[in-house]
């Protein structure tokens, strides 16, 4: 019987996830995750801090890492998730959220792989880093989805 | 500005906050502006835990570190899942202090660490939060 760890090897690229934030998601997910921050609600309050514009919560990008992650691959579970928050990530931008496994392990905790991910713009300048630990499903139910 | 500060505030704890009962509506609406679909009836997504609120994000006797601050990244460690109907306490530290010079000058950077456990004292995660200062 083969899992999903048979299947995933080091560079398997992750399906990635290519949207536009709209000003009201982000002010929805702001309201969700308890950031009170005005400069997640609008471009005004976010001005009044200095800023360009209303910006995307670091946190929210996090939150489309484990998206990525969730639809990539099928039942796994996240042990560790690491970003660095580059630049601001503003709404009404495209952006593609993507990833890369990077190392596979069989460990007495389970089949772990490691990720790179990436929040990138149109341009490819990337907004948002970071890396994740997940351990993948056992059996073979579990399917990769291929970009 | 010199970085000197007392560096005894490492490790206390500025922040202890019992949250309120997970609800299903909560873990909906979380779910719902990021796309995000839940692996099993009443799990929480893994990323749902940084939307607790404490009472205090930054510890009263906090050293001036400069005038703006940005979150400059996250680093979470994952235990058990969370699920409806849970009662989670968080506890926040002061974990670092450090200063870096870089292209643009001197950065200052502090870094809250936030555990938070289950009414069953399971961990639920380890939360390292990077608050970057100029």
């Amino acid at each position: 019987m083969t899992g999903l760890f048979e299947h995933i090897d080091v560079g398997h690229e992750l399906q990635p996830l290519r949207l536009t934030l709209s000003s009201e998601q982000v002010r929805a997910y702001a309201q969700a995750a308890n950031m009170p921050g005005g400069r997640f609600f609008s471009d005004e309050a976010a001005r009044q801090e200095g800023l360009p514009g209303q910006i995307v919560p670091g946190n929210m990008s996090m939150a489309l890492f484990s998206r990525l992650l969730a639809e990539s691959l099928p039942g796994m579970s996240i042990k560790h998730l690491s970003a660095t928050f580059r630049a601001p990530v503003r709404p009404g931008q495209p952006i593609v959220v993507h990833g890369v496994v990077i190392e596979k392990h069989c460990t007495d905790r389970g089949d772990l792989v490691e990720c790179d991910l990436v929040v990138e713009n149109a341009d490819g300048e990337r907004w948002v880093t970071g890396t994740a630990t997940v351990q993948l499903a056992a059996g073979p139910t579990a399917t990769a989805r291929e970009p | 500005m010199a970085l000197d500060f007392d560096r005894s505030i490492l490790g206390t704890e500025f922040d202890h906050s019992v949250h309120p009962a997970v609800r299903q509506t909560d873990i909906d609406a979380y779910a719902a502006t990021v796309g995000e679909t839940v692996a099993a009836p009443g799990l929480a997504p893994p990323t749902y835990v940084v939307s607790l609120r404490t009472r205090h994000f930054l510890p009263p006797n906090m050293p001036n570190l400069g005038q703006v601050g940005f979150d400059a990244g996250k680093d979470i460690d994952f235990g058990v899942p969370i699920r409806v109907g849970d009662t989670l306490t968080s506890s926040s530290t002061i974990h670092d202090i450090y200063e870096k010079t870089g292209r643009s000058g001197s950065m200052r950077f502090i870094v809250l660490r936030t555990v938070v456990t289950n009414q069953r004292s399971e961990q639920v995660a380890v939360i390292d939060q990077k608050m970057m200062f100029r």
